[in-house]
């Protein structure tokens, strides 16, 4: 009998020395994808008694805490994040709750690849993948939002002012990961953009 | 390069974070009367479009953000979009009193549909 296991799509890669950002994969993550009618009242008020939570409703939007969040996707669909031991448990109970209304919630926490990236360039190093003007104020800390990266999908969540997770599908994810390392060298800083100091 | 403003999530952004789908308002003979549906009724529903210099009708989706559908109005001239506005939708009234030539016919004809209705 072979034997389940799980492995990190980025198991066993380290960032290359002279990065301007850190950079790591976080692996522990659970991920349940729900999908039904923001419109729906029936909806709303059974992921609320099984999450204990709001599900975000404005766009670009999430709601919840370390342990718990949930991201807008879309109008109709939201990614809860959790840690991956608990994803079960919570599938579990939002199933229950969600019985007999329109609805899906699948467990994807092997579906995407989620890499941290910290520091204070790292706007500047996603930007050179990216036609969103990160520097906006509408990507402050709670904001996510699935975007074109380096010409893939990817999904951003801003966690902290300097800290983004970029969620990428897992076959995907040396491919972003090789691309964030070649354009985050310390060399290839950009200082384009933003508060600059005068020039000498 | 166009900008282009979802209106369902109201992203707004790069060409490339969005999906041109073709010319807009098509419909699919079968799907109203499937007996009765002649060749040029289908020829005309695969592969004859409008093609106008000036103001158009698009379908595009919203691919880098909330994944949905929706209507454009855009000058293929200018290149500038008049109205965006939902999948089941028609045009705001006063972008559908500045279409010409084929789309001015298709629209005083589904107006009066919708009236008769």
């Amino acid at each position: 009998m072979s034997e389940l296991s799980h492995e990190s799509p980025l198991a066993g890669v380290t960032p290359p020395p002279g990065l301007s950002v850190s950079l790591r994969e976080i692996t522990d993550r659970g991920m349940i994808d729900l999908r039904g009618h923001g419109s729906d009242q029936a909806f709303l008020s059974a992921v609320k008694g099984a999450l204990g939570l709001d599900l975000p409703l404005r766009p670009r939007t999430s709601a919840g805490s370390d342990d718990l969040r949930v991201l807008w996707l879309s109008m109709d669909q939201w990614l809860i994040l959790c840690p991956r031991t608990k994803a079960a448990e919570i599938l579990a109970a939002l199933r229950s709750a969600l019985t007999g209304v329109h609805s899906l919630a699948v467990d994807v926490s092997d579906m995407r690849a989620v890499i941290r990236i910290e520091g204070g360039g790292c706007r500047e190093v996603l930007m050179k993948g990216t036609s969103l003007d990160l520097l906006d104020a509408e990507y402050r800390p709670g904001c996510c939002r699935r975007m074109r990266f380096a010409e893939i999908a990817a999904l951003l969540s801003v966690v902290e002012d300097n800290v983004f997770d970029v969620y990428v599908f897992r076959s995907y994810a040396r491919y972003a990961w090789d691309f964030v390392c070649a354009t985050a060298r310390e060399p290839a800083r950009v200082r384009l953009f933003g508060a600059q100091d005068a020039p000498a | 390069m166009l900008v282009v403003k979802c209106p369902v999530c109201g992203a707004e952004g790069d060409e490339t974070d969005f999906h041109a789908g073709g010319q807009a308002h098509v419909r699919r003979p079968a799907s109203h009367d499937p007996a009765h549906v002649s060749d040029e009724e289908q020829r005309d529903y695969l592969f004859i479009r409008i093609n106008p210099k000036g103001l158009h009708f698009e379908r595009w989706r919203c691919d880098r953000g909330c994944g949905k559908w929706f209507h454009a109005a855009r000058d293929t001239v200018t290149l500038e979009f008049k109205a965006f506005y939902g999948i089941t939708e028609l045009p705001p009234a006063d972008v559908i009193a500045e279409a010409k030539g084929q789309w001015a016919e298709y629209f005083a004809k589904r107006l009066k549909a919708e009236k008769q209705a």
